[in-house]
């Protein structure tokens, strides 16, 4: 049984891979007629070890991704007084056109118009243009990081300042 | 925003170069942002530290392990250095 993983576990990215360490400051056991005993090639004191048990879905990543970059509905609009139920379209199933919306909100579907506009202008040989339009992109991409973050400045009146 | 609409808006005729630009803009934006964030969970197998990313993952956030006492998922650390390997027995 795992416990404290929190603690106790830890990892290491290799490569595409995750390599999973568990912590332990023990020796590991066996069972053996009612007795715990040590194995002599089993592992003892502080160290790092391989997982020790198996844990049915046990390690969960947490990330961006790349999920439903075109469905059929528009995402931004309320389907009555619901989100919309979005359904995705791809060129496997022969259901991706013109048509179809791309799965971000408006601000950022305005910001992949000024990237495919720089990369219009960098298939062109204008440079100067792609520099432009990508500088756009990211201003876009941070106007909507930021839309979704609420602060207050606050700063102090001084003693003797005209009220 | 229909696909239609971004190619009217940025002057680019062909359907396929725009839907594959598209998709290189939505890669950078998830790259650098987190617009949309999933969860992948794969099992832990006794002896195996070796687990492979989830295909489609762009930008990990964070790792959790399943602490069976309590049935609650715990946010893990990363390791800054590669541990010594005194013993190894899951050579790949």
């Amino acid at each position: 049984m795992s416990y404290k993983t929190n603690e106790n576990w830890f990892y290491k990215v290799v490569g595409r891979n995750v390599h999973l360490w568990q912590y332990v400051d023990s020796a590991g056991v066996a069972d053996l007629a009612g007795y715990k005993i040590r194995l002599p090639d089993s592992y003892y004191g502080v160290q790092l070890v391989y997982p020790s048990e198996d844990i049915t879905n046990g390690l969960m990543f947490e990330g961006t991704a790349y999920v439903e970059p075109f469905v059929n509905v528009d995402p931004n609009e309320l389907d009555g007084f619901d989100n919309p139920t979005l359904t995705e379209e791809t060129a496997i199933l022969g259901t991706l056109n013109e048509d179809s919306h791309v799965n971000l909100n408006r601000f950022l579907s305005l910001a992949i118009v000024d990237y495919i506009k720089a990369m219009s202008a960098d298939s062109r040989g204008d440079l100067g243009s792609k520099e432009y339009y990508m500088k756009e992109f990211w201003r876009k991409i941070g106007d909507n990081a930021s839309n979704k973050k609420m602060f207050a400045l606050v700063s102090p009146t001084t003693p003797h300042a005209v009220r | 925003m229909t696909i239609q609409e971004i190619m009217e808006r940025s002057g680019v005729r062909e359907t396929n170069l725009a839907i594959a630009w598209i998709r290189d803009a939505i890669h950078l934006i998830q790259s650098n942002g987190d617009d949309q964030v999933a969860t992948w969970k794969t099992d832990i197998t006794d002896t195996v530290r070796e687990y492979p990313f989830p295909a489609n993952l762009i930008k990990l956030k964070s790792l959790s392990v399943l602490d069976t006492s309590d049935d609650k998922y715990k946010r893990i650390r990363r390791l800054t250095h590669q541990p010594t390997v005194s013993e190894d027995t899951d050579p790949d």
